[in-house]
């Protein structure tokens, strides 16, 4: 059993066709990179994954929970599925600490102790254990988006979408973000499907590449091969603009 | 200014202050409920659930566009039509809940849309149910922000109270009347003291709000 799966996929804003006919396999475990130019619907996309979108035709399995479904329990689902965002979204009103805490403490019932444990093992996974007790606003925008991991992994998730992590980073930010995915990525148990411009990210990391276009996945790849030799006229005419 | 001096006595003034206790235990019983009630209806129609939050958004849009004193009328003299005999405070403070609540129902949806929607999305993607999401997520930034409007609310709750008079509720602005009733060269002592009294308490009030926002903020 695939984790994701798509089948003919199609997504609506009212008359706008923002996904079609998608098509898509990612398998337990695989780290998929989406590409493609902005407005190609990579982020509808991966916001299908987890409900944040519905999707209006074809089927979408993800974790063996049928998306298309509307009886389906999105809230066991997202137990399951993590969801790093472009802007962090971390509770305003809440600490470092809380954050991440927070969801394991009213979703999976973990007892104080071992929650607290687990958070500052998180803490220190992404070298800020030293801000616990901060709140978001204090941190810069690499850190929150560091804590945002941690939030995602204190809920042990078997698969976590990425969708621009780095893109409203300061480009000093980036790397330390991106080390963090990098190590989640070698967990062989961890499912990753990442919106992302980072094309050196794309190239270490990912095991494939889907390019997107106008709503449509136009490439489905090996990432060598994708980056070697990418047999979409698009999807070549995309790499020339962004590899220096 | 003779008649300044007699109309503070201190037969007059303990009056008036009885009086300003009551609208001020009517106005502090009023928000309170109102504010119960208010969130919950600001909340349903921020849910945006079927049938209910149109029943909902209905009645806040009706209540909002008449005027207290009618409501007033109508908890005070048209309940009683129908076998709900309520005494004075109680009608007061009825037709205040009603109305107030409609009002700060609608800074609570506004104040919950305020919070920008990646907090939900957040919530919701971190596992959290909705109601999860609302209470410990969006609940406590949005109160935040509603504390200015929801000050200003309470102090014209405190104001409107005077409206009550009309109902004869022994509260400030009807003892000042029924003191100038008696004595009218009292009248403007009586409209002087009425003025201090009130701007008084709304100021302080006012100035508290002030300093709970700023201390909130940090």
């Amino acid at each position: 059993m695939s984790m994701i799966e798509f089948k003919d996929v199609e997504k609506y804003y009212g008359e706008f066709h923002a996904l079609h006919d998608i098509n898509l396999k990612v398998e337990k475990g695989e780290t998929v990179v989406l590409l493609g130019p902005s407005g190609s619907g990579k982020s509808t996309l991966i916001r299908t994954v987890n409900g944040l979108e519905s999707i209006e035709g074809g089927q979408l399995i993800v974790n063996n929970q049928d998306l298309a479904n509307p009886k389906t329990d999105l809230n066991r689902l997202r137990k399951d599925v993590g969801m790093v965002f472009q802007h962090f979204n971390l509770y305003a009103n809440k600490t470092i600490l809380e954050n991440i805490m927070l969801a394991p403490r009213l979703v999976l019932h973990r007892d104080e102790t071992s929650n607290k444990k687990m958070a500052m093992e998180l803490l220190d996974r992404v070298d800020l254990a030293d801000q616990a007790n901060k709140y978001p606003s204090q941190l810069s925008g690499g850190q929150q988006q560091r804590i945002a991991i941690a939030r995602s992994l204190a809920m042990e998730p078997k698969a976590l979408l990425f969708d621009e992590p780095t893109s409203a980073l300061d480009p000093e930010m980036v790397n330390g973000v991106l080390k963090i995915m990098r190590e989640i990525a070698q967990d062989s148990s961890m499912t990753m499907l990442v919106v992302t411009h980072e094309m050196g990210f794309a190239k270490q990391v990912a095991d494939r590449v889907i390019f997107m276009a106008d709503g449509k996945i136009l490439e489905d790849a090996p990432t060598e091969q994708f980056f070697e030799n990418p047999s979409e006229p698009r999807a070549r005419q995309f790499l020339s603009q962004i590899v220096h | 200014m003779q008649e300044f001096l007699q109309a503070y006595s201190w037969i007059n003034m303990r009056f008036l202050l009885n009086g300003l206790w009551i609208t001020g235990i009517v106005s502090v019983i009023s928000i309170l409920l109102s504010f119960v009630l208010g969130s919950v209806l600001g909340i349903i129609r921020y849910m945006g659930v079927k049938y209910l939050s149109r029943i909902v958004g209905f009645l806040i849009d009706l209540i909002r566009n008449l005027p207290l004193l009618l409501i007033i009328f109508f908890t005070y003299f048209a309940l009683p039509k129908i076998g709900i005999h309520l005494n004075v405070i109680t009608s007061t403070i009825v037709a205040m809940t009603v109305f107030e609540s409609a009002m700060l129902a609608e800074i609570v949806r506004s104040g919950i849309k305020a919070v920008p929607k990646g907090q939900l999305e957040g919530a919701l993607s971190n596992g959290l149910n909705f109601y999860q999401a609302l209470w410990y997520v969006l609940l406590p930034q949005a109160y935040k922000k509603m504390i200015p409007p929801i000050v200003s609310q309470f102090v014209s709750l405190i104001k409107d109270t005077s409206l009550a008079t009309i109902i004869m509720l022994p509260e400030v602005t009807f003892r000042a009347q029924t003191i100038y009733a008696q004595q009218p060269k009292f009248i403007i002592p009586m409209f002087l003291m009425l003025a201090i009294m009130y701007f008084v308490l709304n100021f302080a009030i006012s100035r508290l709000g002030g300093y709970i926002d700023r201390r909130m903020a940090s």
